[in-house]
């Protein structure tokens, strides 16, 4: 534990249409760490994970964020992703007209900083795709239009794999799977996840995480963290619910 | 149409018909049809932007048109071979031809046999208004694309139109009659100078039973060019008729669009794209005319404005008492790349039957959208990147389904490009 931390949030505060929406939340990660965030409808989820990618429509009000030891404070989305921070967002937008494989060859250029070879990028998303079980002809349909759910969630896992973040944010990626899908893209999760890179996983349900196994589990109420524990917190919150906390945490 | 036609000084008089008709040596059919269209002269008044809808937001009457002179009737030097299946014309005059193509008539209306334009103006009809009637008053330039029955042409026919004689009024006509069972594609490129020109297109489909046409306009007009064109398919039993208009240049290029189904279980698809700079404006009226059973219509039209340009979008689905079990389509989607683009858009439905299938519109105009940049830019493009490639996106969605070979489809999409660096459009 003694390796620089990949993400540091300190007393993060975030306002979204004028409402503070997250209330002072600390987090660190290091490489090799998957956490995972459960907080109920509201506690802040999408926030943080808006606000960790630099939505600008979240306007961080207090605290700050530091990747790699950089402060993210001002920086544009696309200059974090290419410093290797990725969210895999719980609704990913229709693009119509642009196929799923125009969008990768663009954002890995983008991201690795130089036009990888098309032999050698269709290779590698080709083997990705074998990874993730989707089909080859997925790659000529336009970016998450007319996707169902499912489809939405590996086209997600597909970039996350292409893109190779020193960390990635898992935004609700359950939500919308069966128990094969989920089975699929948690094994892609877990043979992309590797010693240098941090994983945090945002979610509703404890279900994800009988998939990918986090060794840190933090709960979130009205903004901020008001436990953290190991994998057991998970099972205890599956077993008693967000109210014996909610009620254990908030101030008399 | 009620008010008297403008009392200005025009060049544009039935005796300036009559001796263009003399001086090209009109045939049977041409000569009936600018007689006609110059004696429609003396009653039709302009369209007004009052009484007629297609024409609320230009008002032609405004522009002029008739201070512009007639066509010369020079004839070109012959050109460099060109490729089968290839005509070009320079001011309205042939100026070179590629070898011919079995089963495929490609020739200008001066050198027809006898007969072969008996179906002129079946489509567009003379006396629609008095554009329509200026138009075959002053007919230079028709070109007559023909195909056998079950002729199936592989590759496209490609119809070049060059326009440079300041002040002219230009009237290109091309007439399509499709065969029994023939399959035909054909890209009409029109091109003209910066100096001022005013068109008055004229483009018929005639589609056989059982026939499918493809036909594309690419309208790369100079920047003082003002266009009023008319376009109109008639589909026969089980015909299949697809046209995209793609418009990259021209200070106004207003386009009347229609397809008459007039044939049992025919079908027509409609794309039009328009990149509009500077003071461009693009004006597209449409109808979906469904007339006969089982007919099938869909129609996609976009436009990306940048500076102070604008685009109108008025369409019409009509649905006639027997076109039972119609099925229609039709959606219009503007994105606007600057703060003063303008655009309007208005899809009517007009349905008289209660059998239909499916008839559905839909219709949008707005900036890029803020969340779809976000998630874009989350990948690493920058957001000037992620503008490029929604535009690109945006436009290329009815370039994908227009069914034209990918070649085509390169070369179009190579033309859109190239108005978007113009622009600054992302890359």
């Amino acid at each position: 534990m003694t390796e620089a931390p990949l993400l540091e949030i300190d007393a993060l505060r975030a306002n979204v249409a004028g409402n503070e929406i997250l209330t002072g939340l600390n987090l660190t990660i290091r490489p090799g760490e998957v956490h995972a965030i459960m907080g109920p409808n509201g506690s802040g989820k999408s926030t943080l994970a808006n606000t960790l990618m630099g939505n600008p429509r979240y306007e961080v009000t207090g605290g700050e964020v530091r990747f790699l030891g950089q402060a993210l404070d001002g920086m544009a989305p696309d200059e974090r992703a290419r410093r290797g921070l990725f969210l895999a967002f719980q609704y990913p937008v229709a693009v119509p007209g642009v196929t799923v494989v125009n969008f990768l060859r663009q954002a890995v250029n983008a991201v690795r900083g130089e036009d990888v070879p098309v032999r050698e990028f269709r290779q590698e998303l080709f083997q990705k795709m074998e990874l993730l079980k989707v089909d080859r002809d997925f790659a000529r349909r336009y970016l998450n239009d007319g996707f169902s759910g499912g489809e939405k969630k590996r086209a997600e896992m597909l970039q996350l794999a292409m893109l190779q973040p020193r960390m990635a944010v898992l935004d609700e990626t359950d939500s919308g799977l069966d128990i094969d899908a989920l089975r699929t893209v948690a094994d892609g999760v877990n043979a992309l996840m590797h010693e240098n890179m941090g994983l945090l996983l945002i979610t509703h349900y404890q279900r994800l995480l009988n998939y990918i196994k986090p060794q840190f589990v933090h709960v979130l109420i009205d903004g901020r963290i008001v436990r953290s524990g190991g994998p057991e917190l998970a099972e205890e919150l599956e077993e008693s619910g967000y109210d014996t906390i909610e009620a254990a945490a908030s101030p008399a | 149409m009620t008010s008297a036609p403008s009392t200005a000084v025009s060049l544009l008089t039935t005796e300036a018909s009559r001796a263009l008709g003399e001086a090209l040596g009109d045939g049977e059919a041409v000569g009936r049809l600018r007689a006609s269209g110059a004696s429609a002269l003396d009653t039709l008044a302009m369209p007004s932007p009052a009484l007629d809808r297609p024409w609320k937001y230009v008002d032609p009457a405004a522009l002029d048109l008739e201070g512009f002179s007639p066509p010369g009737t020079a004839s070109e030097a012959w050109d460099e071979a060109l490729p089968a299946g290839a005509l070009l014309l320079r001011d309205g005059a042939t100026a070179g031809r590629g070898p011919s193509i079995d089963g495929l008539t490609l020739t200008d209306f001066g050198e027809v046999p006898e007969g072969a334009l008996e179906r002129l103006g079946e489509a567009v009809a003379v006396d629609g208004d008095r554009l329509t009637a200026l138009h075959y008053a002053f007919l230079r330039g028709g070109v007559l694309i023909q195909t056998k029955a079950n002729a199936e042409i592989a590759e496209p026919v490609r119809l070049t139109r060059e326009y440079s004689e300041a002040g002219t009024l230009a009237t290109p006509h091309t007439l399509i009659v499709a065969g029994v069972n023939s399959r035909l594609t054909v890209i009409e490129e029109y091109r003209s100078g910066d100096e001022p020109l005013a068109v008055l297109p004229a483009v018929e489909l005639l589609v056989g039973p059982g026939a499918v046409v493809n036909y594309t306009s690419l309208h790369r007009w100079g920047a003082r060019t003002r266009v009023f064109g008319e376009q109109r398919a008639i589909t026969e039993r089980d015909a299949d008729v697809r046209s995209l208009s793609l418009v990259t240049g021209g200070r106004l290029v207003k386009s009347h669009i229609t397809s008459s189904l007039e044939g049992r279980g025919s079908s027509s698809e409609m794309y039009g794209i328009a990149v509009g700079a500077g003071q461009e404006h693009v004006d597209f009226y449409t109808l979906q005319d469904h007339v006969a059973e089982d007919t099938r219509s869909d129609l996609l039209f976009k436009s990306a404005l940048g500076e102070q340009s604008r685009a109108v979008y008025y369409g019409l689905t009509k649905v006639g008492l027997g076109a039972r079990r119609a099925d229609a389509n039709q959606e219009n989607r503007n994105l606007l790349l600057s703060r003063a683009a303008k655009a309007d858009s208005d899809p009517v439905l007009e349905i008289l039957t209660n059998d239909v299938t499916r008839v559905s519109h839909g219709a949008t105009a707005g900036p890029v959208d803020e969340e779809e940049l976000f998630y874009i830019q989350s990948r690493g493009l920058t957001r000037e990147g992620a503008v490029g490639l929604l535009v690109r996106g945006f436009l290329g969605e009815p370039l994908d389904r227009s069914a034209l070979a990918e070649g085509v489809r390169e070369e179009l999409s190579g033309l859109v490009e190239a108005k978007l660096t113009a622009l600054g459009a992302g890359s």
